[in-house]
Formats: structure tokens, sequence, C-alpha cells
């Protein structure tokens, strides 16, 4: 049984936001690249942002209808948002952060026990700027949910943390929403964060949910296809990981890249390779010893400036490649179509995927 | 002397809470609200700073001359208008530093709060303002002390009656006019410590707000 029921529309100037989103009790993601209306979703789905019109049910209760001239304030939604800039009140301790939203006289117990569950059992009265990065995001984790609310949800959640601390933040995140029942929609650009935590994923791509797509099935060739296709956006290649001299390397008929990922995925995989990670070089500069080991030469096929970024498609080896990078980068280059560049991509930076990878890692 | 001091201390007893009310609320409208007409608000609001004393105490004297209950009451060259005249002056300096406080709020912080159940009013005595408060304590410091050092506006709508009227600054003027200086040099020493106090006081809020940023 669906929870949320969202389809609306908004038209700001030169973009225009077409949502459908059917949610049920669990984990999505609204997947997507900058730039393609996943905060402004958050934002119409937490009340903050006025859609143009359409209808959002949650549980039953309508919190908008253009038909009918509903809507319910972001106060009254029971929605909970987590910032991407956390958004934690800096002249409050984690305790006070914690504890705003709940009701009543166990107010302050019950935000104690939400900084236990998220393991931040002794340091209720540090303030937001004496905590690590982790630790603040723990504890917007807990304020928004410390309130029961109806509806989670998290505007890129990860993007500030690295590795380790992004691995355990997931668990946590993943342990939290499923025990707590509460339906959970999060932003990311991240495939790994939609592989890692997500039952289902809404592609968005310039302001449109294109599919609706069951995580088990995304590395499923047939879906693959059509998926990868209309989203047109990052690359995914498939071929296997082999091991030589102590290296391993993703290998495809054309080409090889050398990889950074645990040996046991050694065998048929497939690697999506985000388009931010893909760096261009300069042909008279030293390259950075991380960028070294899978440097490569392509022709630009197209060049595309959008919303401040610039957005390329490479060919080489075989694979169209996608890059994106700041509209202020790379100047000195002047790239333009059939250009010739030379491009490389950090090993670590390779998100390695073997079929219907949904585990927590 | 002391009866000036009284007075400029009465003064300054009626104005700081005003200067904090009408400064904070308008301060708040101009920060956080969007309306028609609200560049001409804004240029009204701040010109004051840009008459001079004189000509903003004329615009006072002819507009409050034609309202009746300010005739009838006879408040014009009483103490009312030695209270009401460092108001004008001065709230430009209050309404600004509010709003810049009030604009310096990260719009997510108020928007979170919303998410977290908080209506309007709620957020502003839980988020808003106290993460302005230092931006509002320096203004108020600043606006105090131009509200005390007023001469201008108080000597066009409240006249230099001593005993009623006569501020600290009109005290000085009458006793440099009277070559009466060491009385003179004695209020102005005053007013000066007075001045660099409250300004150590801004520099120190200043400083806590940078901090807390």
């Amino acid at each position: 049984m669906n929870c949320l029921e969202a389809r609306f529309s908004k038209n700001l100037s030169g973009f225009s936001l077409n949502v459908s989103i059917e949610l049920g009790e669990e984990i999505a993601a609204l997947f997507g690249p900058s730039g393609a209306g996943k905060s402004l979703t958050l934002r119409i789905l937490a009340g903050l942002d006025r859609p143009k019109e359409g209808k959002i049910v949650l549980n039953g209760r309508v919190l908008y209808d253009s038909a009918s001239s509903v809507f319910v304030k972001a106060c009254q939604r029971r929605v909970g948002l987590v910032f991407q800039e956390l958004a934690l009140f800096p002249h409050m301790t984690a305790l006070e952060n914690v504890a705003y939203g709940i009701k009543g006289p166990n107010k302050w117990e019950i935000a104690k026990q939400w900084l236990d569950k998220v393991k931040l059992e002794g340091l209720y009265d540090r303030m937001p700027n004496q905590l690590s990065g982790g630790q603040r995001q723990r504890v917007a984790l807990a304020r928004a949910l410390a309130p029961k609310p109806d509806l989670l949800l998290l505007d890129e959640p990860f993007s500030a943390l690295d590795g380790p601390m992004r691995r355990a933040l997931r668990r946590e995140l993943k342990r939290l929403s499923l025990e707590s029942r509460t339906p959970t929609l999060y932003v990311t650009h991240d495939i790994e964060d939609v592989c890692s935590l997500a039952s289902k994923v809404f592609l968005i791509r310039d302001g449109t949910t294109l599919a609706t797509i069951d995580v088990s099935k995304l590395w499923n060739p047939d879906t693959q296809e059509s998926i990868w296709h209309s989203l047109g956006w990052g690359t995914l290649i498939r071929g296997k990981i082999t091991e030589e001299d102590g290296n391993l390397y993703f290998k495809w008929d054309k080409g090889r890249l050398k990889v950074s990922c645990s040996r046991n995925l050694v065998g048929e995989a497939s690697v999506f390779i985000h388009p931010n990670h893909v760096k261009l070089l300069y042909p008279d500069v030293p390259v950075a010893p991380e960028l070294e080991a899978n440097i490569m030469e392509g022709k630009v096929i197209e060049k595309i400036a959008i919303n401040g970024s610039v957005r390329l498609y490479i060919k080489s080896s075989g694979i169209e490649w996608h890059a994106e990078y700041p509209g202020d980068s790379y100047l000195t280059l002047e790239i333009k179509d059939g250009q010739d560049v030379l491009f490389s991509i950090e090993p670590s930076k390779i998100s390695v995927l073997s079929p219907c990878d949904n585990s927590v890692n | 002397m002391t009866s000036s001091l009284i007075i400029s201390l009465k003064v300054l007893a009626i104005d700081v809470p005003l200067l904090l009310i009408i400064g904070v609320t308008l301060g708040w409208i101009l920060a956080k609200t969007e309306f028609r007409g609200k560049d001409l608000v804004d240029v009204l609001v701040i010109l004051p700073i840009a008459l001079p004393p004189s000509v903003l105490g004329l615009y006072l004297l002819m507009t409050l001359s034609h309202i009746p209950f300010v005739r009838e009451a006879e408040i014009l060259f009483s103490f009312p208008a030695a209270a009401l005249a460092p108001l004008f002056p001065s709230l430009p300096i209050m309404i600004q530093a509010a709003r810049s406080g009030f604009s310096s709020v990260d719009r997510q912080l108020e928007q979170a709060a919303r998410t977290l159940g908080d209506s309007e009013f709620k957020i502003f005595w839980r988020i808003t303002f106290p993460l302005s408060r230092l931006s509002i304590m320096a203004g108020l410091a600043l606006a105090s002390m131009r509200a005390l050092g007023d001469f201008g506006v108080t000597l066009m709508i409240a006249g230099n009656i001593p005993g009623r009227t006569q501020t600290l600054p009109l005290f000085i003027y009458s006793n440099v006019e009277a070559m009466n200086f060491f009385e003179a040099n004695i209020a102005a020493l005053l007013l000066t410590a007075v001045g660099i106090i409250s300004l150590l006081v801004v520099k120190k809020l200043e400083g806590k707000r940078i901090e807390l940023s």
C-alpha cells in the first residue's frame, strides 16, 4: 500500500518540474544529475515550496490539491526533512536540536533516546560546531526522526562525507528508517547510495521523473538499456574484473581501467563512472599521481552548457564517456566539439557494481 | 548640568525600549517580507540619516503642529517632544541593524524549524531573534548613542529650555555660547566616555557574532 502519492508540476523560468512519486513503507532514492529538480521536489513535498498544480496525499491526508485549493503548511505536514547543509541550529546543543520538534513533557528523555540511537551518547551538550561532520549528520537525522514524521526526506545526506563515514551512515539510516517504519525518500546523484540503501529508485532528469525502478532489477540488462539511455547521464560499462600483478582491472572489449575495489568482485561486473569524476588533463601539465593509472585519449562529440555546468560527451575506447564540470573550469583548454582531449578517472572513484548489488557495503 | 543629565537619562529610558520595539518590528518586516512599495518604505526609513537635522526637525515641527492632539496636549517644546525628537535620527540605525541581523540568519534554519512543526511566531522567538540578537544589541547601542547626542532635531521641536527640554548636548551649546567652557567640557567629557563605552560594547558584540558564525 502506498503511503505517499504525489503528482505535481511547477514552472520556473526556463525549467519545468513534472513529478510523479508513489512510495510505500520503504526507502527510495530520487536519482538524477545536478539541476534535475531533485531538491525542489523535496521542498515541495515538505511544504516549503508550492507547486503550480497537482495533488499530494500522505497516509490518506491531502497535503496539497490544486483542484480544491488545499495547501497544508510545512509546520502541519509531519514531514521530516534533512537538508543538504543539515541546518542544525547553531545556538542550541545537540540535545536541544533533537528535542526541538518533540512535543510533550518527556521531550528531553525522548531526545536523549534518539541521540543514543544514533550513537551520540554523552554528546548531549555539544554545540554543532563542536561536532564532527558525521556526528552533525547523525544529529540532523535524529532531529528529523524524533517527532515521528509520516515521511522522511533527505537531501543528499551523504554528500559531505568520505568513504567509511558514508558507509556507516548509510547503515545507520537504513536501520533507523526501517525500525521507525518511516517511508523515506532521499536525493542523491551517487549510484552507490542508490544501490546500497534504496529498494526503489525514481529517475529524474531535466525536471521530469522518467522511471521508477526496483533497485534489485537496476542492473538487469533489459532495465539498464532503457534506463541509462533515458537518463542519458553517467558512464556505465559492462565487462569483467581481473587481477594482474596484484592490481585489479576492469576490462571490456576495447579497453581497461585500473579500479580499486574488493577482490571478491573479480568476475563479471559493471562499472559506473560519475560524470564529475571524469577529469580532463592539460597536455603540458604533470598529471596528479591518482590520475596516472587511467589516462585515455578521446574526441569531444558534444559540449553542452547547462545551469552553470558543462557536460561533455567524449568518445574513447568504444565508449561514450560523460563528463561534467563547473562552467569556469578548464577554460584554457578551450574545449569545443570535435576536439581531441586527454582525460582520466581516479581508480577509487570508479563504482564497481556486481550484478544485482543491493547490499549495504 | 545635573538637571540636563537627568533629562538626558529620562529621554534614554523612554527611547531605548521604543527603539528596540519599533526597530526590531520594522527591521523584521523589511528583512523577511515582500510587499508592494517596499522600495519606497526602504527609502523613507533611511531618509532621516540623509537629511540635515535642522531639515528633519523643521519637517517634524510642521507636521506635528498640524496634528490637533499634539497641539491641544501642548507636546511641542515640552519634555515629551524632547523624548520624541531623538527617535527620528536614531531609528534608522536601529532598523538597519535589526534588518541586517535578521537577513543574516540562514533561511534554511527557519525552514528546518517549520518542518519540525513550529509556527512563524515561535520560529521568530526560538530561531530568528536569538541568532540576530548580537546585531540587534550592537545596533541598539549605536542608536542609543545617537539619541543621547541628538542636538538639531531636539532643538527644532523641543527647544532649549533649562530644566524641561535641555538635554546634555543643548547644555553644552548654551554654555559655550555663554563662554562657560569648564561646564561645557565636563558635559562633553561625560558624553565622550559614554560614546567610547558604547563603541567598546558594539565591538565586543560584533566579535562574538563573527565567532558564532
